[in-house]
C-alpha cells in the first residue's frame, strides 16, 4: 500500500511537471491502447466466430460457381474485414497524433520560460527550469506513445491484412 | 468681443484726459498770473533753503556727537568678543575633556552600542519587506528613532528600549512560524477600502476570503490584481476556514524576500490575452478551426443520418430511394433481366454517382488539418521577423523585449496545433462514417442484389 502510494506520488508529480499537455497526452495514450487491446481480444475470440460464420454460409451454398455466387462471396469477405479493419484508422491516427501534441507541450513550455525571460529578465534559472521541463517532458511522452503505438499498429495491420487473405483463401470456388 | 474692446478703448481715452486737466492745473493763464506765480514760488522758495541749512548745521554737531559712540561701542564690543573668543577655548578644553572622560566611562558600553545599531539597522529592513509588519504596525519607527539616539552624541538610549529591541527581535523570529488570523484594512481591486478578517501564513503569504494578498511599500495589505488558479484561492478559503488540525496551502517561497512569485503573476498573461498576442495570423487560424468543426460536426450528423438509413436498408429486401444503397438497389431492380457483367457495370454506375455526395467536405477538412500547423509556423516566423527587427533597433541588451515578441510568436505555433490535432481527429471519425457506407456500396451492393434474387 505505501510502495502504491509513493508510485501514485510519483506521477502525480510528473503530471505536475509536465504541464497540462501531458495530462492530454496521458488521455491520447490511453485511449490509443484501449483500442489496441479491443483489437487485440477481437483478433483472439471475435475472429474466429465471424470467419467461421462466413465459412458456413459460404459452404451451405447450393452452388458456388455462378456470378450472384461470386457477388454473394464478395460480400461476405467485405463483411468480415470491415469488422476486422474498424478501428485500425483510429489508431493509425492516435499514432500519427502523439508527436503533434508532443509538439505542442513542447511550444506550451517555451512559451513559459519566454514569459519568465519577459518578468525576471533571464536572471533566474530556477524559475524557467519548470517550463523547461513543461517542454520536454511532453516531448518524450509523446514520443514514447507514437513508439509504443507504431509497434502495435505494424502488428495489428499485418493481422489484419493476414486473416482478411485467410478468410478469402477458405471461401473456396468449385471453378 | 466688440463691445469690450471699445470699452478698453474708451477708458484709455478717459484716463488721458485726466492726466492732461492734472498737469493743466499748474499753467497760468494770463502772462500777469505767470509773473506773480514765479514771484511767490522764489520767495516761498529761498525760506525754506534758508530752513534746510539750519536743520543741516543742527544735524552736523548731532552727527559727530553719534559717531564718538559709535565708535565707544565697538570698542567696548571688540573687548567682549575677546573675553568671549578666550571663554570659548577654555570651554571647548572643557567639552573635550569631558568627551574623553565620557568615552572612558562608556568603555565597552560604546562597542555594545554598535552592536546595537547595526542589529537594529538589519532588523530595520527585515520588517519593511515583513508581513508581520501588516500585524503589527508602528515597529519601523521605533527602530528609527532607537537608531537616531545610538548615532547621536548626546542621548543614550534606555534600558527599556534596548529590551525592546531584543523582543522585536524575538518577536518577528516568534511570528514568521505562526498561522494567525487578524483583522486588518484591505485593499480591494477596485481602489476601495474595506475591513477584513485576514490569515497571515508566517512570513510567507497573507490571505482573505480566499483571496491573496501583497503588502504594498505603505505597509498596507491590498488584493492582488490577479490571483493564483481556484485550487490555490479553494485551499486559501479552507486555510481561513479551519479550526485545527493540517490544511493544505499553496505557500509562495519567495515571500519573505517580496513575494516576486507572486508579483510576476500579475504579469503573465491569461490565455484570452495569450490568444490575443498570436495577433492576425492568430486570428486567422482561429477562424479556419472554427470553420473545421463545424464542417466537420455538420458532415457528422449528415453521414449519421445516411448510416443509419443504409442500416435499414440492410434489413429491408425493398429498395428505398432515400438512402445511397437503395438508389443503388434500385438500379438493379430496374435491371432485372440484364446479364451479371452488365448489372455490375450499371451498378457500379450508380455507386460513382453517390460517391461525391458522401465524400465532400471530407478533402477540405483534411486540407485544413495539414494546413493549420503552417499557418502556426507562418506566425512563428512573422513574429521571429518582428523580434529581429526590435534588435537591430534597441540591440539585443533586453531580453525583455525580446522575449514578449518570441512568447507572442510562439502562441500562432500552438494556436496551428490546437486547430491541427482535433481537426485531423474529426477527419478521422468522419471518414470512417463516409468509408463504412462506401463499403457497403461499392463492395457489398452486388452481393445483396444477388441474396436478394436467390431468396425470391
Amino acid at each position: 500500500m505505501h510502495a502504491l502510494n509513493d508510485a501514485w506520488a510519483a506521477v502525480v508529480a510528473f503530471m505536475a511537471s509536465g504541464g497540462p499537455v501531458l495530462l492530454l497526452i496521458a488521455g491520447l495514450t490511453f485511449f490509443m491502447w484501449t483500442l489496441i487491446f479491443e483489437r487485440f481480444f477481437y483478433f483472439k475470440s471475435g475472429l474466429k466466430r465471424d470467419v467461421q460464420g462466413a465459412v458456413d454460409t459460404w459452404e451451405a451454398r447450393p452452388e458456388r460457381k455462378s456470378w450472384g455466387a461470386h457477388q454473394i462471396r464478395y460480400a461476405l469477405v467485405s463483411r468480415v474485414s470491415e469488422k476486422i479493419d474498424s478501428n485500425l484508422d483510429m489508431i493509425q491516427t492516435c499514432v500519427a497524433l502523439a508527436p503533434l501534441f508532443g509538439l505542442l507541450g513542447t511550444v506550451w513550455g517555451m512559451i513559459n520560460v519566454f514569459e519568465v525571460l519577459a518578468i525576471t529578465g533571464g536572471g533566474d534559472a530556477k524559475q524557467m527550469a519548470s517550463g523547461v521541463s513543461m517542454a520536454t517532458i511532453p516531448t518524450m511522452a509523446g514520443m514514447v506513445t507514437a513508439l509504443s503505438g507504431v509497434f502495435a499498429n505494424t502488428y495489428i495491420t499485418r493481422t489484419a491484412q493476414r486473416e482478411t487473405q485467410l478468410l478469402e483463401d477458405h471461401l473456396t470456388m468449385d471453378h | 468681443m466688440k463691445t469690450s474692446i471699445a470699452k478698453r478703448v474708451l477708458a484709455v481715452a478717459a484716463a488721458g484726459l485726466i492726466s492732461v486737466s492734472a498737469v493743466a492745473q499748474d499753467k497760468a493763464s494770463s502772462l500777469d498770473q505767470l509773473l506773480k506765480m514765479v514771484q511767490s514760488s522764489k520767495i516761498s522758495e529761498s525760506a525754506e533753503h534758508k530752513k534746510r541749512e539750519a536743520d543741516f548745521r543742527r544735524q552736523k554737531a548731532n552727527q559727530a556727537s553719534l559717531l564718538s559712540q559709535a565708535e565707544n561701542t565697538r570698542t567696548s564690543e571688540e573687548a567682549r568678543s575677546a573675553a568671549l573668543e578666550k571663554k570659548y577655548e577654555e570651554q571647548e578644553l572643557l567639552v573635550q575633556q569631558k568627551r574623553q572622560q565620557l568615552d572612558e566611562r562608556l568603555g565597552s558600553l560604546k562597542e555594545l552600542f554598535g552592536h546595537l545599531t547595526s542589529t537594529a539597522g538589519d532588523l530595520r529592513a527585515n520588517l519593511d519587506g515583513s508581513l508581520v509588519s501588516a500585524q503589527y504596525p508602528g515597529r519601523a519607527e521605533f527602530l528609527d528613532q532607537l537608531i537616531d539616539k545610538m548615532n547621536s552624541a548626546t542621548k543614550l538610549p534606555t534600558i527599556q528600549e534596548i529590551e525592546r529591541l531584543w523582543y522585536e527581535l524575538q518577536r518577528e523570529t516568534v511570528e514568521s512560524g505562526k498561522v494567525v488570523k487578524f483583522n486588518s484594512t484591505v485593499i480591494l481591486p477596485d481602489g476601495e477600502q474595506a475591513q477584513q478578517e485576514v490569515v497571515r501564513v508566517g512570513n510567507f503569504n497573507v490571505v482573505s476570503n480566499g483571496k491573496y494578498l501583497e503588502m504594498n511599500d505603505s505597509l498596507k495589505l491590498a488584493e492582488l490584481i490577479r490571483q493564483p488558479d481556484g485550487h490555490y484561492q479553494k485551499m486559501a478559503s479552507n486555510l481561513q476556514n479551519a479550526t485545527s488540525g493540517f490544511t493544505a496551502f499553496g505557500v509562495d517561497p519567495t515571500g519573505p524576500t517580496g513575494g516576486s512569485y507572486l508579483k510576476a503573476m500579475i504579469n503573465s498573461p491569461s490565455i484570452v490575452e495569450r490568444w490575443h498576442q498570436g495577433d492576425k495570423v492568430g486570428y486567422i487560424i482561429t477562424a479556419v478551426g472554427v470553420f473545421a468543426i463545424l464542417l466537420a460536426v455538420w458532415r457528422l450528423i449528415v453521414l449519421s443520418g445516411v448510416n443509419s438509413k443504409v442500416n435499414a436498408q440492410l434489413r429491408s429486401s425493398t429498395p428505398n430511394t432515400n438512402n445511397p444503397l437503395g438508389r443503388v438497389l434500385a438500379v438493379a431492380e430496374e435491371n432485372k433481366g440484364v446479364d451479371g457483367e452488365t448489372l455490375e457495370l450499371k451498378m457500379e454506375e450508380a455507386v460513382l454517382k453517390e460517391r461525391p455526395a458522401i465524400e465532400s467536405g471530407l478533402n477540405l477538412l483534411k486540407i485544413i488539418a495539414m494546413v493549420a500547423p503552417l499557418l502556426g509556423l507562418l506566425g512563428t516566423v512573422t513574429g521571429m521577423i518582428v523580434t529581429f527587427q526590435a534588435i537591430t533597433i534597441f540591440g539585443a541588451g533586453d531580453p525583455k523585449a525580446m522575449a514578449g515578441g518570441i512568447s507572442s510568436a510562439l502562441v500562432t505555433t500552438v494556436l496551428g496545433l490546437c486547430v491541427a490535432i482535433p481537426t485531423v481527429l474529426l477527419h478521422t471519425v468522419v471518414n470512417g462514417r463516409a468509408k463504412r457506407i462506401l463499403h457497403i456500396l461499392d463492395e457489398q451492393s452486388a452481393g445483396i442484389v444477388a441474396e436478394n434474387a436467390e431468396r425470391k
